[in-house]
């Protein structure tokens, strides 16, 4: 159990555990966008994996050239290994040309003891974009189907949907009333993050309940904006508030850019296509670095922050790419910026922590 | 287009410029017989082609020069539907050959410095890194490059160009069409994958139409078509040329003479150029002229190649009798040939360019591997593991493995990049290829012990 101050939030295990007991099954899912509400569906929790840190990445580094990101060689490594023992079905949606590798040699080469499941995300600008989503959800369930036996119906499907919806409004909400929640960045990260393995109906209670402590009072500490693709090691926010500083937004691929509004049909495919679609632009949907910036923009105002931390892990390209436009963007606005970069399987580095002090005291 | 401009363009793209540089070429060819900057020794003298392909190439860059005085400019990708934009008058620009130039050039890092100090990571793709250094400095070895009013990535090559073309509409404030071709995990694509592709190539019509301010002409685009597949055809026969002993041209000169299958596919001077190529390289089949003299091993390369040290590699491996014979690069732009289809319609062409070597699983690629191994008799193979192109070299390790355990060929992973020098270690490259070149059992070629 993580210890947290308003509320017991339970651990990755005892989840999987728990959900286990009741008889369903677990699909381990590596980053970023999938349907949890087509997963649900076959009874499989899922459980997502982004690297992990701290674990030993020899599996992953005999299969991976030393230029391809901490994120994919744990991941390699952590599939191959398999301590949860647990893992039923396993889920590769596309993302970079990293992920794509991984799932092509998890498929090629080094098959797991579980089923391999790609999912194609689309990125190109046109219309066309939902129904190509939809069909590749309509596959997935074929696939799904074929390694369960079960095909649940319609009505099933839609049940999990607003399930997850309310998860994923709850979610939401955490985000809009950061500042007025009485959690510290560890407890919050912790809160949302734990949205990678509990059922969404389990994920919704404890999110309510913390919402019924929202505040007047706001949440004191420099704030400021992460952006990048995960807080880890996740120490790296104990450190950030003993600094003085506060996390008042993100734009983390594991978090902030997967607030997703709920979709509009009533065809259940079609409306978790456009709720995957509706998430915050990002590179993985192919937006525009405009859309980015200005999403970005829009973080800032809202949360009041002061400045942006970019906190990227070595390697990772579609971060890269975006990274100096963005700053650009930012300096222009007067808006301060640091980037920092990290390996998932390093310590934190005093060289980086002194950086972001150095940042937070410039902007304070 | 003013009468100056016109003027400009006429006096310069089709008189001066291509008269200067045919009597570039003639002097060229006449100097050329009193013999090759490479070690002749070892290796055949340079197809007499590379002058016209040097001619040629010339022309398109200095075309690039003036072209916003006449044409629409299209930034594309090198897996793009290039018949498209071809047929609708644009002057097609590859900044991804451009980078290539650049690396043989040896400018590539000068301008790679540049990106980087304007805070572009030295982990991205080196040809990126190039290609944004020129847009920041504007130099570039070809003169001066055209500003674009179209960008074109398509992703079936990798998802960088998706993020890298993202950095240029920003930066040229022009429409990106972005052109998404689902990765084909499995060994044929799905049926909704390839219907997403054609709905976006028809889109891609209705923007490039309306930036030309034209409208596709279908007879165009056939014809475009069919010139392009002639041109994939022809060069996929040179390529097959090579499963002769000796082996008539190696993978280095597939390389220089790859850029007009690239960034003039649809052309019928490229056509031309490649009949003409197949003749030579017919001819010196005939004459048992082999690219490496003495050859005594032969491999495959994987991989891009490794722009600014082209002649280290060509004459490293001829001094040992090693030819490199075949490549999964350069096979990519003839391996489509017979899946153009001037009269499919959008149909053909979604499936065309849904599955390029790069489009398609690490399985494939080592299959496709395998298969050349066998076609062309080969005795090893050599993987560029390529620092800062991800999508090419993810697999290889595993596909190294695979050749040495269940296909007893002999395979090394070389570790450099494509235009990045730095990222060669030139003592460990050697170190590497000197251990492998044992392990085919070879040793250096003594002149003395062939000649008499
Ligand atoms: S960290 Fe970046 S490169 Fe690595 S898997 Fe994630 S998005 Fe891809
Ligand atoms: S990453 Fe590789 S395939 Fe993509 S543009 Fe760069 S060199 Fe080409």
């Amino acid at each position: 159990m993580s210890s947290m101050l308003h509320l017991k939030l339970p651990g990755r295990s005892d989840a999987i555990r728990s959900f286990k007991a009741q008889g369903g099954k677990i699909a381990g899912v590596l980053p970023i966008h999938y349907p949890r509400a087509l997963l649900r569906s076959f009874n499989l929790l899922p459980v997502e994996i982004w690297g992990p840190p701290r674990i030993d990445p020899v599996f992953g580094s005999a299969h991976l050239q030393p230029y391809i990101c901490s994120i994919v060689r744990n991941a390699l490594s952590f599939v191959q290994t398999n301590p949860f023992q647990t893992v039923d079905v396993l889920l590769v949606p596309h993302a970079c040309d990293s992920l794509q590798g991984l799932g092509s040699i998890l498929l090629d080469f080094v098959p797991p003891e579980q089923p391999v499941l790609p999912l194609y995300l689309p990125r190109g600008q046109g219309m066309n974009k939902a129904s190509f989503l939809q069909k590749e959800l309509e596959t997935l369930y074929q696939k799904l189907k074929n390694i369960t036996g079960y095909s649940p119906s319609q009505d099933e499907m839609m049940q999990k949907i607003l399930y997850e919806e309310e998860a994923d409004q709850k979610l939401a909400s955490l985000h809009r009333q950061r500042r007025n929640l009485p959690l510290s960045d560890i407890e919050f990260y912790c809160l949302i993050r734990a949205r990678e393995f509990l059922p969404a109906e389990k994920f919704s209670e404890i999110a309510q309940q913390i919402l019924d402590q929202v505040r007047d009072e706001i949440l004191s500490g420099i704030p400021i904006v992460i952006s990048g693709i995960l807080p880890e090691p996740m120490a790296l926010l104990n450190e950030i508030t003993q600094m003085g500083g506060m996390i008042a937004a993100d734009d983390l691929a594991c978090s902030g850019r997967r607030l997703y509004p709920p979709g509009r049909s009533q065809e259940p495919f079609l409306r978790m296509a456009e709720s995957l679609l509706g998430a915050a632009p990002s590179w993985s949907w192919g937006s525009p670095i405009q859309d980015r910036l200005e999403h970005l923009m829009g973080l800032i105002q809202a949360s009041e922050a002061k400045g942006v931390v970019f906190y990227n892990i070595k390697f990772c390209e579609p971060e890269l790419f975006d990274l100096p436009s963005l700053r650009e963007g930012l300096q222009a606005a007067a808006i301060p910026s640091t980037v920092v970069e990290v390996d998932i399987n390093d310590p934190l580095s005093n060289q980086m922590l002194t950086r972001i002090e150095a940042f937070l005291e410039m902007i304070a | 287009m003013s009468a100056f401009g016109w003027l400009t363009y006429a006096w310069n793209v089709q008189l001066l410029g291509p008269a200067a540089l045919r009597i570039n070429r003639w002097l060229s060819e006449s100097r050329d017989k009193r013999g090759s900057r490479w070690n002749a020794e070892t290796l055949a003298p340079p197809l007499k082609i590379s002058f016209k392909n040097k001619e040629l190439v010339g022309r398109h860059w200095l075309e690039g020069r003036y072209a916003n005085l006449r044409h629409k400019v299209a930034w594309v990708t090198s897996g793009a539907p290039v018949e498209i934009f071809k047929a609708l008058d644009y002057y097609v620009l590859y900044p991804e050959n451009h980078a290539a130039i650049c690396g043989t050039a040896r400018v590539a890092v000068e301008l790679s410095c540049e990106a980087e100090n304007a805070g572009y990571s030295r982990d991205i793709c080196s040809y990126a890194r190039t290609d944004f250094g020129t847009l920041l400095s504007g130099k570039t070895p070809v003169g001066r490059l055209p500003k674009p009013d179209l960008l074109v990535a398509c992703t079936n090559i990798c998802q960088t160009v998706l993020f890298w073309y993202r950095v240029l509409a920003r930066h040229f404030h022009v429409p990106l069409i972005v052109i998404d071709t689902p990765f084909v995990y499995y060994k044929e694509a799905s049926a909704h994958a390839l219907d997403y592709v054609m709905r976006q190539l028809e889109e891609a019509i209705s923007v490039a139409e309306r930036v030309a301010g034209k409208s596709l002409e279908e007879r165009r685009l056939r014809t475009t078509a069919r010139l392009s597949k002639m041109a994939s055809e022809l060069w996929l026969e040179i390529m097959g040329r090579n499963a002769h002993r000796p082996a008539p041209i190696s993978v280095i000169d597939q390389f220089i003479q790859m850029a007009p299958i690239v960034e003039m596919r649809g052309d019928p001077e490229t056509v031309d150029f490649y009949a003409a190529m197949l003749e030579e390289v017919d001819q010196r089949i005939r004459q048992g002229i082999g690219a490496v003299k003495n050859e005594r091993k032969r491999l495959l390369w994987d991989n891009l190649p490794v722009w600014y040290r082209l002649r280290y590699l060509a004459e490293f491996l001829g001094e040992h009798g090693i030819a490199l014979v075949a490549s999964t690069y350069t096979n990519a732009w003839g391996e489509l040939a017979p899946m153009i289809d001037p009269d499919g319609g959008m149909d053909a062409m979604a499936r065309a360019y849904t599955y390029p070597i790069l489009n398609r699983g690490t399985r494939y690629k080592l299959e496709t591997m395998r298969e050349m191994i066998e076609r062309f008799d080969l005795d090893g193979v050599i993987l560029h593991s390529d620092r800062s192109c991800k999508p090419y070299s993810i697999g290889q390790m595993d596909q190294r493995d695979r050749l040495l355990k269940d296909h007893d060929t002999p395979a090394l992973l070389l570790e450099a990049d494509h235009n990045d020098s730095r990222s060669f270690s030139e003592e460990q490259i050697a170190n590497r290829l000197a251990a492998f070149v044992e392990m085919l059992g070879v040793e250096k070629w003594q002149r003395s012990a062939h000649w008499g």
